[in-house]
């Protein structure tokens, strides 16, 4: 009977270290993650400023006052967060207009009012009112003016099927009397000069 | 803004043309002389109600009218129509035609609305042969005179014409003031006439003289008159003063290969339509009626090289080529349709052309010759 004695401290030193093991092993435990995700923070952080400092390369066509077909011009945009801010700067470059004497299809005043993305690869690309009223009148500067801007989108953009123009926020039935602009376009990659 | 303007200027025309029609119904008269015959074009703003009689050597035309009529009559020089005097009876205008030949024929034709009738003369001698619409009327047992009598009612098939722009609308503008909208109509009004004159077809402009008229109800106006084939006029517009020539487009559908097949599906499976819910429905009839245009595309596209072709052999100008882009005019045009860019007005060479009758007249002659050999291959 003299061994009952020592149950109960050998239980207590049992459950001592068995508590113990669960205290430490939990704390160990829980220590790793966190460790890990401030790391993949701190990874996340450094490759959002080296993307940042890549530039993207793109191709914008511009309109030729000869043939009216659409020459290439190369620039390098800010990649930017989101699609629709690569868009933007993109368009932005368009209106800045060309470094070989050919023609923008936007007033330099133009501003963009802003640019959405629909789930079905539509992207709304809302001008101000320069855009539309100040075109000259015309089959062929409609025609140039509109795919300059959605092949520059198209062609660089892959995720983007079709382009939607809108002007002062809303849809208008024409740019300047002759192409419909209730609808939205796909590229044409046949105005393109070889 | 503009567009406010320009719905309000369309209103106050509206207005006033309803009034003004409402209180002059007008009537106009016309000759022509061709080889083979003489033809009287009896023009109405509104349908009528008219006989034909043939009685000894005058041809008697009676319209009813309860209302008096604005009459006019084009001056004419012809070899068998020698004069045409109207009197007015109780609720009719009687109009006797008098004819120089002694033994002749009359044909009449009147169009789908009753708006235009076409009274053809011609002399008794050469009908035989060369009529095979009387002819036709001969085995029946028809003599002339019953012919004459009775004239065999025909329906005459709808060409729309569409003079680009109008009103507010000037289109481009030359840099000596030549706008658009003046030579698209000039131009118009002479392929009317050609074409009027040669072949057995009636023609509807969608305006008139220097109006606004909507993209989409040009378009309304061609499927109203049931149109068999839709031209629309143009002159062209560039930045640079150099660019020339004329170009014929038709409707590029701007659709992915996959919308076309769903909407060519669509409308050969159109019952399929009844089994869908009554908004929905009128969705997609809207869509389908919106895009009307999508199965005649082929037949457009045939139309515009046959009037190109003619139009570099003819006019003289730099050929430009058959090109496709999603024209607003050319979307619910349920017929062939092609828009047809003449020439540069933005180029000062052809602004001076386009404003010449001349170049004009060689401009609408070739869009005819264009027409009339696709008519000739696709008429059933």
């Amino acid at each position: 009977m003299e061994y009952k004695k020592y149950i109960l401290p050998a239980i207590l030193f049992v459950m001592l270290i068995i508590f113990m093991i669960l205290f430490f092993g939990s704390q160990g435990k829980e220590k790793t993650p966190d460790k890990r995700g401030s790391d993949m923070l701190k990874e996340n952080i450094s490759e959002e400023q080296e993307q940042e400092l890549e530039m993207k390369s793109v191709v914008l066509f511009f309109i030729s006052e000869e043939d009216h077909q659409l020459y290439k011009e190369e620039r390098e945009i800010m990649p930017g967060l989101t699609l629709e801010h690569q868009i933007e700067s993109l368009i932005e470059e368009l209106i800045l207009g060309s470094e070989e004497g050919f023609l923008s299809p936007f007033p330099p005043e133009t501003k963009i009012r802003g640019v959405y993305i629909t789930e079905n690869r539509i992207v709304y690309i809302d001008f101000s009112q320069e855009f539309q009223a100040a075109h000259l009148s015309g089959s062929s500067a409609e025609i140039s003016s509109i795919f300059s801007v959605v092949n520059s989108v198209a062609y660089n953009f892959e995720s983007i099927e079709k382009v939607f123009i809108l002007v002062n926020g809303t849809e208008q039935e024409t740019l300047a009397g002759h192409i419909d602009l209730r609808r939205p376009f796909l590229p044409r990659y046949d105005l393109i000069h070889d | 803004m503009r567009n406010n303007l320009s719905f309000y200027f369309i209103l106050l025309l509206s207005i006033q043309g309803f009034l003004f029609s409402q209180s002059h119904p007008s009537v106009e008269l016309s000759v022509a002389d061709y080889p083979d015959h003489s033809r009287v074009f009896i023009e109405s703003s509104h349908p009528m109600s008219l006989s034909v009689e043939k009685s000894g050597e005058y041809i008697m035309v009676r319209i009813r009218a309860d209302d008096p009529f604005r009459i006019r009559k084009q001056a004419f020089q012809s070899q068998r129509v020698e004069s045409i005097e109207w009197g007015r009876g109780s609720d009719y205008y009687i109009f006797t035609i008098k004819i120089a030949p002694e033994d002749f024929v009359v044909q009449k034709s009147v169009s789908e609305d009753s708006s235009l009738v076409l009274i053809d003369v011609m002399s008794s001698s050469n009908e035989m042969e060369e009529n095979h619409d009387h002819s036709l009327s001969r085995s029946r047992g028809l003599n002339s005179t019953e012919s004459s009598a009775a004239p065999q009612k025909e329906e005459l098939r709808t060409i729309v014409i569409d003079p680009g722009h109008g009103g507010l609308e000037t289109g481009a503008e030359g840099r000596f003031g030549t706008k658009e909208k003046t030579v698209t109509l000039e131009i118009a009004q002479k392929l009317k006439t050609i074409i009027e004159r040669n072949i057995p077809y009636r023609v509807q402009l969608t305006r008139k003289e220097d109006v606004d008229v909507s993209l989409e109800r040009r378009a309304a106006i061609a499927n109203n008159y049931k149109a068999y084939v839709f031209i629309s006029i143009h002159a062209n517009g560039s930045y640079r003063r150099t660019a020339r020539g004329s170009e014929t487009f038709f409707l590029s559908l701007n659709a992915t290969d996959e919308e076309i097949r769903r909407l060519a599906y669509m409308e050969n499976n159109s019952s399929e339509l009844d089994g869908i819910q009554s908004e929905e429905q009128d969705n997609l009839k809207l869509i389908l009626w919106d895009m009307a245009q999508s199965s005649f595309i082929r037949q457009s596209s045939i139309l515009a090289e046959k009037i190109q072709t003619k139009l570099n052999t003819l006019s003289g100008t730099l050929n430009r080529g058959v090109k496709q882009a999603p024209f607003k005019v050319l979307t619910g045009v349920a017929c062939p349709a092609v828009l047809v860019e003449t020439a540069f007005i933005s180029n000062p060479d052809e602004e001076k052309n386009l404003t010449k009758d001349e170049f004009q007249e060689s401009i609408a002659r070739a869009i005819y010759l264009g027409l009339s050999e696709f008519l000739e291959e696709y008429s059933l």
